[in-house]
């Protein structure tokens, strides 16, 4: 299923999650919780076993693609990479949210570090991954907000099965962590909606390594249809059990070390269990 | 492609596409259920695996076309101008992928030229839209043999285009062979007492404002690339006559006169008129009736040389 056992990837999600909080915290800005939720479903992808990529040559014409639609959560893509080798570590912690840096406040595209596209207003992403899709045959995954499917936008790229033509190489990942910017979300008949579509649809425990395994594996053998995963996630997990989940912690990072210390004592609190 | 009869620009661009089509195998071209309109037709009925129609969905459209060309692949996205608003956000959001993309972005259906279908259909402010995206080239031909060169030009060039493309049909003054001068303005008559500066497909009428006015009156510059202007050549048509009118089928914010008023203020301040839209909605109408009412016609233009170069 996986390239490395699955307590090798509980590890690195912890070390990733203490790395995140660091640097949110130290930056003074970014969204940590969005980041939080989606730290393994996005280990899930890279490190199943079918997924290319090449961290020495991130152009490589056959690797596999993840767009990032929900641009906000792009501290958890800077983590992974720099966890993968793309780039060192430090230069992300150096450059993260400073001017030039390739560590912007939402990814760049930047092929070399593995970042497909740039992104920051909702429901743009999820096209661009759709149409980026249309001629190869890498796989293209689209990790998306559930709240990103308020935009009617983003609603419509269910239809293109019908509309434009169906890819068995598209995967879009819905982050169900039902909290947007400012009120809960709920996603609504999305999934019957892409299923009458003739997509593929699974609803998945996002925290779950065995099961985005299981998950991803049927994504990428259906070579007929696209598939939607609806990723069941909390937004803040494994950080401070007091906002995990909560409204009104979206891009509010610990506002001083007392706060800092919450979290990193929630996800060690995390690790024993 | 010679043409030497008029043609409407939106024709001889779906003509454009179907020649590059001929040797460019990897042209994909986009439209938004409009293909009929943009005569993007052409292209889908030559090559239909290269074809893509998004259905009525312009954001959409527009990132599936920045998706594929994030994928390698020059691409061309065609719609009616006006619907071109609901894009506005993917368009900025492709210049924002980086300078590899080729991308170019066709919008037929310009200014009031588009006539009966109304205000709702006009789009006068497209220009002034697309001169506000960074990395952005915006290409006005002024007749069908330069639709068909910038189009060549545009995708033997990568980076981002948009081509202002209309309705009507506009007479050819310009050589079929000629290849596209990228940024560079089009001399096309001499003069000394005033500067007419036309975008498009007005300047056939500039052209024709001259011949009223008679020779050596007016000096006519042709612009068919907005952005970026050619400074330099409207600077030293200003120092030679030390009056310029501009003429567009524009609203003036943003578009041609505020363009060329941009350039001069800093460079060479020179007394001004304008031939635009106002900041106006607009009406139903034949095309030459609308451009007699909102006053961007021949007539207009040449009463309006003669008063400035008997006022100053």
């Amino acid at each position: 299923m996986f390239k490395i056992p699955i307590e090798e990837l509980k590890e690195k999600a912890y070390h990733i999650r203490r790395d995140l909080i660091e640097l949110i915290y130290r930056a003074g800005s970014g969204h940590l919780d969005t980041s939080l939720s989606l730290v393994e479903v996005w280990l899930s992808i890279v490190y199943s076993d079918f997924y290319e990529l090449d961290v020495k040559n991130g152009e490589m014409k056959s690797r596999d693609r993840i767009f990032l639609s929900e641009g906000h959560a792009c501290p958890v893509q800077y983590m992974v990479n720099a966890d993968l080798g793309y780039y060192p570590k430090d230069e992300l912690f150096k450059g993260f949210r400073k001017p030039f840096s390739p560590f912007q406040g939402h990814s760049v595209r930047n092929l070399k570090y593995g970042y497909e596209n740039s992104n920051g207003s909702l429901s743009i992403g999820v096209w661009q991954a759709y149409g980026n899709a249309l001629e190869t045959s890498s796989r293209v995954f689209c990790i998306a907000g559930d709240g990103e499917f308020q935009e009617p936008a983003s609603q419509g790229l269910f239809s293109v099965p019908l509309n434009l033509k169906p890819l068995g190489n598209f995967i879009l990942i819905i982050n169900r962590n039902r909290l947007a910017q400012d009120s809960e979300v709920d996603l609504g008949p999305v999934k019957e909606v892409a299923a009458l579509y003739n997509w593929q649809t699974m609803v998945v425990k996002g925290h779950d390594f065995s099961a985005l395994g299981s998950a991803l594996k049927l994504a990428v053998e259906d070579k007929e249809r696209p598939t939607l995963m609806i990723c069941d996630t909390v937004k803040g997990y494994g950080g401070d059990p007091n906002n995990a989940g909560k409204l009104g912690h979206h891009g509010k990072p610990p506002g001083n070390d007392q706060e800092y210390q919450a979290y990193l004592d929630g996800l060690e609190a995390g690790r024993r269990n | 492609m010679e043409y030497s009869e008029k043609i409407s620009l939106r024709v001889a661009f779906g003509n454009a596409l179907v020649k590059a089509g001929e040797t460019r195998t990897d042209l994909r071209v986009f439209d938004a259920g409009t293909k009929n309109s943009t005569m993007s037709l052409a292209f889908e009925r030559a090559y239909p695996d290269r074809f893509y129609t998004a259905g009525i969905n312009e954001p959409g459209m527009m990132g599936l076309a920045t998706g594929l060309a994030m994928d390698g692949k020059p691409v061309v996205a065609c719609d009616m101008s006006v619907f071109l608003h609901h894009a506005y956000a993917q368009i900025r959001a492709a210049v924002r992928q980086g300078k590899d993309l080729h991308m170019i972005i066709a919008a037929s259906h310009t200014g009031v030229a588009v006539g009966p279908d109304g205000g709702s259909a006009h789009d006068i402010t497209d220009m002034a839209r697309m001169r506000l995206i960074p990395n952005m080239q915006v290409l006005t031909p002024m007749d069908g043999n330069q639709v068909n060169q910038a189009v060549q030009y545009a995708l033997n060039n990568p980076g981002f285009y948009y081509i202002r493309l209309n309705r009507p049909a506009v007479p050819i003054f310009t050589e079929a062979d000629r290849p596209f001068e990228f940024a560079k303005a089009h001399h096309l008559a001499d003069g000394n007492k005033i500067t007419i500066i036309a975008a498009g497909d007005k300047a056939f009428t500039a052209m024709e404002a001259s011949e009223q006015l008679g020779e050596g009156v007016a000096d006519v510059i042709g612009i068919s690339t907005l952005e970026p202007l050619d400074a330099d050549a409207i600077i030293q048509s200003a120092e030679k006559t030390g009056k310029v009118i501009t003429i567009e089928d524009h609203m003036y914010v943003g578009g041609l006169f505020e363009s060329v008023a941009g350039v001069l203020a800093l460079k060479r301040p020179t007394p001004m008129a304008r031939i635009a839209l106002g900041r106006i909605l607009t009406t139903s109408g034949e095309p030459d009736e609308l451009a007699r009412i909102y006053k961007v016609d021949l007539q207009e233009l040449v009463e309006r040389c003669k008063q400035f170069i008997g006022d100053c």
